[in-house]
């Protein structure tokens, strides 16, 4: 009687278990818009580089059919169809490739999202957030989208295993060098409070300089640069080549001499690629800048 | 009179067919390459494959750069009259660059409340039109005479304060560079039938008043004195005119963005092929007006591989034209 009371429970349980697991809750995306998930989708268009990299990540590389020209990593993504940049996509191609998943994100204007939605296109937008912590947010979310739930666990471990290895090399750091990070080499772009590279920068060890103005993307003043007189000065660039010329650029100017880090030398190549992008490869922008920060923090490994 | 007729009559075939061929090639031409039995069996066999792309997204384009076209080049013709200039137009006089400003202030205070039915975006975007014609209006009378300089001068002035005040309006958010491009150089990437909806009933209305009041403008012309002898009601016609041609402005900038030069050649070139009647200007001017707007949207989105704004192309081909004018004048 006892185990046939059992196995009734066991059924039940089972059965309810199928039942959820079958009802598809429709998730909201940043904009508030609620999406269901029916089945994993085959046909993505990606609109920014982070998520064409994450689905790549994800095994969705084959189900990519869309990309933005700036989408370059991993190489098979710059085979994909181009569908515009970030602030144009073209809504004409979007169409065409037939896609059963748009993954967006706030950058892209509001008003293409809109339209977008509004031509009937099953579109998804993510909030990029500002620190490190919303990449793996990023990476979960997409996971859920495209059912990859599984996969995107299994992303994230190690990427969240570096964050903490990186975290506990730097856990006795007594001074945090002040930093100016050049956004676009030439010019003095620079990233304010809001945006993930002043997390990334203070997680490798060190201080924006720029860090307490609320804005994301901002031209810093040359006069406060001086006066704050950075002690490092890391700079952003695609290539190497780039960064000696704008390493050069910096060094050269007369009034910037001053500086600490003009002075020592300590002028650091930081690869955009890895950097300006909250994705997979952000954690190993993280370690390679506490490295070029703290080097004695490493040696020891 | 019978030869300007049939002058007319020609310009008036010829004008259709070309609206004819500006919308079709509209409808084929894209990013996505289609043919014209794609578009047949779209109409005729309702293959549902381009439906969106014909119709959501080519057609609407097509169909509203023709409205703001038509708008903008009624409001020229108005304006040239009313100010007795030959280079007034909604952008030279500043109104386009004053509505867009308001526009951009409906839009930053996040001000999208209906009121009687119309956007409270482009009840703003008139009102600074507005004013900002009525301040270049009173500037530039001197005892009842427009000084063409002066005309050209405050315009030019109030339309670059405007300009200014918009662009840091949309500064002030960063990130919105894009934003600026749309209201400073105008664009027709993401029309719907919304906006059509939107324009379409002042388009209408302004185009009817107009066109019923074509005869005074004519009278106008000749002068205030002679047109109040005529029998004209002078100062209410000039004050209708006023209003109607901001408000076709208004409507087409809160829409698209500000779009230079359209109103300012257009009626040109119909003054020089039919003649200066009001009667037959300003209907032809909105023909012509919306039938360029098509083919200048079309170079648009066809000239490089990503969008150019439609500003550029207008004023590619409007700003030689007013120096033309300029130069004429001495």
């Amino acid at each position: 009687m006892r185990t046939r009371k059992f196995q009734f429970f066991f059924l039940l349980f089972v059965l309810m278990a199928s039942i959820h697991g079958n009802q598809k809750e429709p998730i909201k995306d940043a904009l508030g818009f609620s999406y269901v998930i029916n089945f994993p989708p085959q046909r993505i268009v990606s609109l920014a580089p982070n998520i064409t990299e994450i689905l790549f990540s994800l095994g969705l590389g084959e189900k990519v059919v869309g990309v933005t020209r700036f989408c370059d990593y991993p190489p098979q993504a710059q085979e994909k169809e181009k569908v515009g940049g970030l602030v144009d996509p073209n809504l004409e191609k979007i169409k065409a490739l037939n896609p059963d998943l748009i993954i967006g994100f706030r950058g892209n204007p509001l008003r293409i999202l809109k339209r977008l939605r509004s031509i009937g296109l099953p579109l998804f937008v993510l909030e990029m957030g500002n620190d490190l912590e919303s990449v793996f947010s990023i990476i979960k979310k997409i996971g859920t989208v495209t059912q990859r739930e599984k996969e995107s666990e299994s992303l994230i471990q190690p990427l969240r295993k570096k964050y903490k290895a990186v975290q506990s090399a730097l856990r006795n750091v007594e001074h945090q060098p002040k930093v100016f990070l050049s956004i676009h080499g030439f010019g003095f772009w620079t990233s304010g409070k809001e945006s993930f590279l002043n997390d990334l920068l203070a997680k490798a060890g060190g201080v924006n300089i720029a860090g307490d103005i609320p804005q994301k993307w901002l031209l810093y003043k040359q006069e406060q640069l001086i006066h704050q007189d950075p002690e490092i000065i890391v700079i952003l660039t695609k290539s190497p080549e780039e960064f000696s010329k704008a390493k050069e650029w910096i060094s050269n100017k007369t009034h910037l001499q001053g500086i600490k880090a003009v002075r020592t030398d300590r002028i650091y190549y930081l690869d955009e690629n890895l950097a300006a992008r909250p994705g997979p490869r952000l954690f190993q922008a993280l370690e390679e800048l506490a490295r070029l920060l703290h080097p004695q923090n490493f040696e020891a490994e | 009179m019978m030869k300007i007729r049939s002058k007319r009559l020609r310009l008036l075939i010829v004008l259709i067919v070309l609206l004819f061929l500006g919308l079709l090639t509209s409808l084929l031409v894209g990013s996505v390459r289609t043919n014209l039995q794609d578009l047949w069996n779209f109409i005729f066999n309702h293959n549902k494959t381009y439906a969106t792309i014909f119709l959501d997204l080519r057609l609407t384009r097509a169909l509203l750069a023709f409205l703001v076209g038509a708008s903008l080049s009624i409001s020229g013709a108005i304006l040239q009259g009313y100010f007795q200039n030959p280079m007034a137009d909604p952008f030279v006089v500043g109104v386009s660059s004053g509505a867009s400003f308001g526009a951009v202030l409906a839009i930053n205070l996040g001000l999208s409340i209906q009121v009687f039915g119309f956007s409270l975006q482009s009840i703003l975007a008139f009102a600074t039109g507005f004013a900002i014609v009525y301040f270049v209006y009173l500037l530039s009378q001197r005892k009842g005479v427009f000084k063409v300089e002066t005309l050209l001068l405050t315009g030019i002035a109030a339309g670059a304060l405007a300009s200014a005040l918009t662009s840091f309006l949309i500064f002030q958010k960063s990130e919105s560079y894009e934003q600026a491009v749309f209201w400073l150089l105008g664009s027709f990437a993401l029309s719907d039938w919304n906006q059509i909806a939107a324009v379409l009933p002042y388009f209408v209305l302004c185009f009817i008043i107009a066109q019923w009041l074509a005869k005074d403008m004519n009278l106008l012309v000749l002068g205030d004195d002679v047109a109040q002898s005529l029998g004209c009601p002078v100062s209410r016609v000039r004050k209708t005119f006023l209003v109607i041609s901001t408000l076709l402005a208004a409507s087409s900038v809160s829409v698209c963005g500000i779009i230079g030069f359209v109103g300012l050649i257009v009626p040109h070139w119909v003054r020089i092929l039919i003649g200066p009647d009001h009667r037959s200007l300003f209907w032809f001017s909105s023909l012509t007006g919306g039938i360029f707007l098509v083919f200048s949207d079309l170079l648009a989105r066809t000239l490089l591989p990503s969008e150019l704004p439609i500003g550029i192309i207008t004023a590619a081909a409007g700003a030689p034209f007013f120096i033309y004018l300029l130069n004429q004048r001495r």
